[in-house]
């Protein structure tokens, strides 16, 4: 922390070195869910398109309830609801995570799977007449096709999880937001709400935007291409 | 295991009130603020286009990024409680919600907005030339018309998103849907049982927008509703 | 020939699309009331060519006079050129949201100051010249191509243009449609307005055209009437141009 302090001073060194270090915990929860969430979407992708009905009506539900649900409802469901009902004490990380695992996953199937419908029926077609099944056909003829048309909107999602993270404070997650909003109630002079929030904020900002710039970049290479 | 008692909610009437006052302060804060939010949106869009000067386009851009890369509840906050301190005049925490929710949104709205102006077909914009229509006259009569249409179902769909996280508001006490559902459970500890109502009933509410949605568009653009 | 009588004179004009040429050494005069079609194959710069003479493209070299106007890279004001020409697109370009009526009011209103009433009257003179009164309150996706390019041609005249440009306007129709709509242009060249034509339509060329341009490669190398043009054509080029369209 010294660095900051003498970056800063010892007053907002000390308070940008706690917001510094509260953001850890929000890029950890935003990469547990990016990566829970995908493989779960991922998952749910090849449910979603797979020969068996019950599969794809399986995941077809999945999705329209979590993108249905609230992000904020399914926090207090998991944060507050299933603890009080069954008499378990569910950590705020764990209830965040899955919250944000679950949501992430159905919005991602959702990119994933327009990805793939996007690839003309006739590459399927053509990988069934060489005699390869429906996974390998998948795996080695669609889905290469598909991630480059879906990469740039799975970063641009990437953005969505990292600001989604944020809500998490409301069930006692400690990131970077509780660490705000902690701060600007401190009622310290110098830790006004105007200044703390906009320091926040930039946090975030320097979190989300390079990705948006990236997905924009990706999004031109793929439309040039 | 599965010892459902929601009569732990309809059992009190002050409940239900809660209920039903918070679903429509849901929906009034949403509906006006997605209005102000379009609109808002709209002439951030505009802004963008080659034409205006230089200063404008860049500080809407700059805004819209700012906006669509940092949290709602992040805006929220500064909007209620740094905003006033800012200012020295203290206002409501209504319209400190609904300011935000306005910003939040317009942001949002410009984007798609945006790239339905940057979609249309450049046969509509040389036609236009060759009938001396005006670079202004163009964008208002013919461009924007069709890019709004074409963007319908992103504006709604986003709309909706923005919808479900507008429960945050509860958090500078706004006596929304989420407060109510807050409220209660802080009173009979059946907070599974609450959140599973409330979940329930922002999906109603999301169909509701849904279906007013679906009306408006037949109603403001009828030339896209038009039988073959 | 008489400078005040000329509705267009180009002279030494050439056009780049950053490094690559795609009009060279252009030198064309057209009179009033006179008739010109523009053919050549794909490629030749024959709809770049008309497409700078409403300044829907800018020329880099040498002079475009339009209706003693002249036009020059980045001028500030097309529409007073726009407003003695009007065009006609090989895609139609109605616009969707407005109905064949309003498509016709819209721009009077706008560019011409009309009122409502006058700029319906116009509009409907104008519908029905072209044949389709009926379907005046009808969107454009609810017609036919021909018809929707009938109704494009009524809204150039609408403008009251002294000269009128086609780009293509048959290529993009269904064949059976074709006819429908070179019978309207037909018509309108009967009535003694000036026309640059870009279109293979030979018969419309044979028909009414006072002189045939040949272009290839961004230049015009036969010129001539259509009998000529058609019976002896002096270029190599245009004769294998001819041997495939013919």
């Amino acid at each position: 922390m010294n660095f900051m302090e003498n970056l800063f001073g010892p007053f907002y060194g000390n308070m940008i070195g706690l917001l510094l270090s509260a953001t850890r915990y929000t890029i950890y929860l935003s990469l547990a869910a990016f990566f829970g969430g995908g493989l779960l979407g991922l998952i749910l992708t090849v449910f979603k398109i797979s020969p068996s009905r019950i599969l794809r009506w399986f995941a077809t539900g999945y999705i329209w309830l979590f993108q249905s649900i609230p992000l904020l409802m399914l926090l207090f469901l998991l944060g507050l609801g299933v603890p009080t009902f069954y008499q378990i004490d569910i950590p705020p990380w764990l209830a965040a995570g899955t919250a944000l695992t679950l949501f992430t996953s159905a919005y991602m199937s959702e990119v994933w799977r327009g990805a793939l419908e996007s690839i003309p029926t006739g590459q399927w077609e053509a990988g069934k007449a060489v005699g390869l099944t429906f996974m390998q056909n998948l795996c080695w003829i669609i889905a290469p096709q598909a991630f480059r048309i879906a990469i740039p909107s799975t970063v641009g999602f990437m953005i969505q999880v990292i600001k989604g993270t944020s809500m998490a404070y409301i069930i006692d997650y400690d990131d970077l937001m509780r660490w705000g909003k902690r701060i600007a109630n401190s009622q310290l002079d110098g830790a006004e709400p105007f200044v703390v929030f906009p320091i926040v904020a930039l946090i975030y900002f320097s979190l989300c935007f390079p990705l948006s710039l990236w997905a924009k970049h990706l999004e031109k290479q793929a439309r040039d291409s | 295991m599965f010892d459902f008692r929601f009569y732990e909610i309809w059992r009190s009437q002050e409940f239900v009130q809660a209920l039903i006052d918070g679903a429509l302060t849901s929906f009034w804060l949403s509906s006006i603020g997605g209005c102000l939010g379009f609109c808002l949106g709209l002439m951030l869009a505009i802004s963008q286009e080659k034409s205006v000067f230089w200063g404008i386009r860049y500080t809407a851009r700059s805004y819209i990024e700012l906006i669509r890369n940092t949290p709602f509840i992040v805006q929220l906050f500064f909007v209620a409680f740094g905003l006033p301190l800012l200012m020295d005049y203290q206002w409501s925490f209504y319209a400190s919600a609904l300011l935000a929710i306005t910003l939040n949104f317009s942001a949002y709205f410009a984007e798609i907005v945006r790239s339905g102006i940057d979609s249309i077909d450049k046969g509509q914009i040389e036609a236009s030339k060759a009938l001396c229509l005006t670079k202004r006259e163009t964008l208002m009569d013919i461009v924007l018309p069709q890019a709004l249409v074409k963007v319908y179902p992103s504006l709604v769909s986003q709309f909706i998103f923005l919808f479900l996280t507008t429960g945050l508001v509860s958090e500078i006490s706004i006596e929304d849907l989420t407060w109510a559902g807050r409220f209660i459970s802080d009173r009979n500890f059946r907070d599974f049982e609450v959140f599973i109502v409330l979940t329930v009933m922002y999906m109603a509410l999301a169909w509701l927008f849904k279906l007013l949605l679906q009306l408006l568009k037949r109603y403001a653009f009828p030339w896209a509703e038009a039988e073959i | 020939m008489n400078k005040e009588n000329l509705a267009i004179s180009i002279s030494g004009m050439s056009k780049w699309y950053d490094d690559f040429k795609v009009l060279t050494d252009i030198d064309l005069s057209v009179t009033f009331g006179e008739r010109i079609v523009i053919c050549g194959p794909s490629g030749s710069g024959k709809s770049t060519l008309i497409r700078c003479l409403n300044h829907l493209e800018e020329h880099q070299k040498g002079s475009i006079v339009v209706d003693g106007i002249e036009l020059y890279p980045g001028m500030k004001n097309p529409e007073l050129v726009r407003r003695t020409v009007g065009m006609v697109f090989q895609s139609f370009n109605l616009f969707p949201h407005l109905t064949i009526l309003e498509n016709c009011i819209l721009p009077q209103r706008r560019a011409l100051k009309r009122s409502k009433e006058q700029a319906r009257e116009v509009a409907m003179k104008f519908l029905e010249r072209v044949k389709i009164p009926e379907q005046a309150d009808k969107y454009p996706r609810q017609l036919s191509g021909g018809q929707q390019q009938r109704v494009a041609i009524a809204r150039a005249l609408c403008m009251e243009p002294k000269i009128m440009l086609f780009d293509e306007p048959t290529s993009a129709l269904d064949p059976e449609m074709v006819s429908e709509v070179l019978d309207t242009m037909i018509e309108l060249a009967l009535s003694g307005i000036t026309m640059l034509c870009v279109t293979h339509e030979m018969g419309f060329a044979r028909k009414v055209a006072d002189r045939v341009i040949f272009m290839d490669t961004g230049q015009i190398i036969e010129s001539n009437a259509p009998e000529t043009f058609f019976s002896q054509p002096k270029h190599p080029r245009a004769k294998e141009f001819l041997g495939q369209i013919l």
